[in-house]
């Protein structure tokens, strides 16, 4: 079962779709450890569970915190996001593609570990074997949240929706697969068009998916339009996360959570808040509309 | 009208181009080369596509009715003129090409065809700049007297020589790879400057390119507006364009989330007040059928995509349009290298003088 109230953390790394102004507020506002710490302490008193963190720089810290601390936060479990695609995307513009994911691999990672690994990936750097090499950048994701509570993994939507216009079914497959298999969690998928996601994993033979997407009544980051999002949601059979909800701050929170958890039946909301009263008032619309 | 595709260059633009259109109702894309082949050896084995690593092998064995070109800006021309002698339609990468001489030879050649043609000057396809073309056409500032277009982006923090960006000869450095997007912006918006000066290319962190550029641009209408472009500042998260203009009645300021319209007096078929006005991004976004990395991205293609089936020749940000800032970019290099050359002459100060 999935949590019905999880809290994003946009808001911790000067993410806002709004306004850049606004973002640029929100880095300095969680400058600090401590500042992102509180937010998810308000958050975790006031009965919150559910964590989405994306394996960005500040995720080590969030989670060397949590770690040294399991007492404080013995039920928290995360929903981590990955991978965090600007950590790629300037190494891609200087190195390529492969020589990003290599450098990746390499930084992350320590000789005994990279031993291991180019054991295991059986030529990695050479044979450019896709499957291999997505495991391998699973692996050093995972690394960020060992020995915490992860109950799904999300590939970040750059990347879901880039390899479902690939459309290569191998890819979702064992994707899943090997979250299962080694790390025991369940895979989710980020996406902005989750009418073709969910009919392309449909046809990749994945049951249930989860898949963690926007919805708005603004229909802001809804590809291609509400009504096929809504006829989706009524007639496939999968685990929609809502995200966007608030449309960066368009729709007012009330109507937009009745309209997601009552109107479309969704029981899972990613939400983004920094204030007690916000995380208070939004986890309770969402308890009471779900 | 089904249109088959073939893809030249996969890199980083050229997946993102693949994704968007191998996911296209209309499109098939039958053939994808690239000289180096390293991400399609690692994804031949799934894709249905045939592989070339010789664009003029894939021009010659397949029946193409279009093809994107993704490839280092130094390779257009080559390319663009083989795509031409096998009469297939054409969406290139920006710039259009290293030196506007090979760009007019391109448009010469293009002249007596029907063969449509696009260059990835992408801004032009997102909603804010979209709508900030309107306002502006539309006289709700007044008359334009002023204007600025800026990009920064972290981009590049540290000497590179590995990537073909941070070679000049390659068509790389910030001038060709961000300050055309900046410039292109300024064109699509205000037009084409009649002359450009006090121009700057200036390195920060690299050896052989330029991180900084900026210059002023001078129309005969009698206004005039500059661009400034920074790719070495880590302050920015990701490439941000700005374009601030000042016009009789007012202002505009506009970025990819958000404008702000400063009117000296309200314009109510428009809904702005006196004063400050704000329109964001989530009221003026419009979805596509396919979202890859911003929903421009799939405007542009699907804009080209269209152009093709309809024979349009006059579509957005076609090649004699691109080459307008390409010529604007020659001239700003050729007026930072003249100040440069002038700074160089000067005689030293007569403290210098002094210490020689």
């Amino acid at each position: 079962m999935l949590d019905n109230v999880i809290l994003g953390d946009n808001q911790f790394f000067g993410i806002n779709h709004m306004s850049e102004e606004k973002a640029d507020a929100l880095a300095v506002k969680f400058r600090t450890l401590k500042a992102i710490t509180d937010v998810i302490d308000t958050a975790y008193d006031n009965g919150v569970r559910a964590f989405m963190l994306n394996t960005n720089e500040r995720a080590r810290e969030i989670c060397d915190h949590l770690r040294n601390n399991p007492g404080r936060y013995a039920d928290l479990v995360l929903y981590p996001s990955m991978p965090y695609a600007h950590k790629y995307a300037n190494i891609v513009a200087e190195k390529g593609i492969f020589g990003a994911i290599k450098e990746v691999l390499v930084s992350d990672s320590n000789a005994g570990e990279l031993l291991g690994m180019i054991g295991k990936g059986s030529k990695i750097f050479f044979d450019k074997d896709i499957i291999k090499t997505m495991q391998l950048l699973v692996d050093v994701e995972m690394k960020i949240f060992r020995n915490l509570t992860v109950k799904v993994v999300f590939l970040q939507n750059i990347v879901t929706d880039l390899l479902l216009g690939f459309g290569i079914k191998e890819i979702f497959v064992e994707y899943v697969r090997y979250l299962r298999d080694k790390y025991d969690v369940q895979a989710g998928f980020n996406t902005m068009n989750m009418v073709k996601l969910v009919d392309f994993l449909g046809e990749c033979g994945i049951e249930n998916p989860i898949v963690c997407f926007s919805i708005n009544k603004a229909g802001y980051l809804v590809n291609p339009d509400i009504s096929s999002y809504e006829k989706t949601i009524r007639e496939k059979h999968f685990q929609p996360v809502a995200m966007s909800v608030l449309a960066s701050g368009a729709v007012k929170p009330k109507d937009a959570i009745a309209y997601v958890c009552s109107d479309l039946g969704i029981k899972s909301v990613v939400f983004g808040a920094s204030s007690a009263r916000n995380i208070i008032e939004t986890k309770g619309l969402i308890e009471s509309y779900c | 009208m089904r249109l088959k595709a073939g893809f030249i260059g996969f890199g980083r633009m050229g997946i993102t181009h693949f994704s968007i259109l191998n996911n296209h109702p209309d499109v098939d894309v039958v053939a994808l080369c690239d000289a180096s082949n390293t991400v399609l050896d690692a994804l031949k084995k799934y894709l249905s596509a045939n592989i070339y690593s010789d664009f003029r092998k894939m021009l010659a064995n397949e029946q193409l009715d279009f093809v994107v070109i993704s490839t280092p800006t130094e390779s257009h021309a080559e390319i663009i003129n083989a795509a031409i002698d096998s009469n297939v339609h054409i969406f290139s990468e920006k710039p259009l090409c290293l030196n506007v001489g090979d760009g007019e030879k391109i448009l010469s050649r293009l002249a007596g065809t029907s063969l449509v043609n696009q260059v990835g000057y992408v801004n032009g396809f997102n909603e804010i700049f979209m709508e900030v073309k309107k306002l502006i056409e539309a006289g709700v500032i007044g008359e334009v007297k002023n204007f600025s277009s800026e990009m920064y982006g972290a981009t590049v923090l540290k000497d590179s020589k590995s990537s073909w960006r941070g070679k000049k000869k390659m068509g790389g450095g910030c001038m060709y790879e961000m300050a055309s997007h900046c410039i292109n912006l300024a064109v699509y918006l205000f037009g084409k400057p009649d002359r450009v000066t006090g121009s700057v290319m200036q390195n920060i962190f690299s050896s052989d390119v330029e991180d900084l550029v900026s210059s002023t641009l001078v129309y005969k209408g009698g206004y005039s507006g500059t661009i400034h472009v920074n790719w070495s500042d880590a302050s920015y998260r990701k490439p941000t364009n700005i374009v601030k203009a000042f016009g009789t009645k007012g202002k505009i300021v506009a970025d990819k989330h958000a404008y702000k319209v400063y009117l000296r007096e309200p314009a109510e078929a428009y809904g702005f007040f006196e004063g400050w006005n704000t329109r964001y991004i989530t009221d003026i976004a419009q979805s596509v059928r396919f979202y890859v990395r911003g929903n421009e991205f799939t405007r542009q293609l699907d804009h080209f995509v269209e152009s093709v089936q309809t024979k349009e020749p006059r579509n957005q940000a076609n090649f004699a349009e691109a080459l307008k800032t390409d010529a604007v970019i020659e001239e700003i290099a050729r007026d930072a290298a003249q100040s440069f050359a002038a700074e160089k002459k000067q005689p030293a100060s007569l403290f210098g003088k002094i210490l020689q």
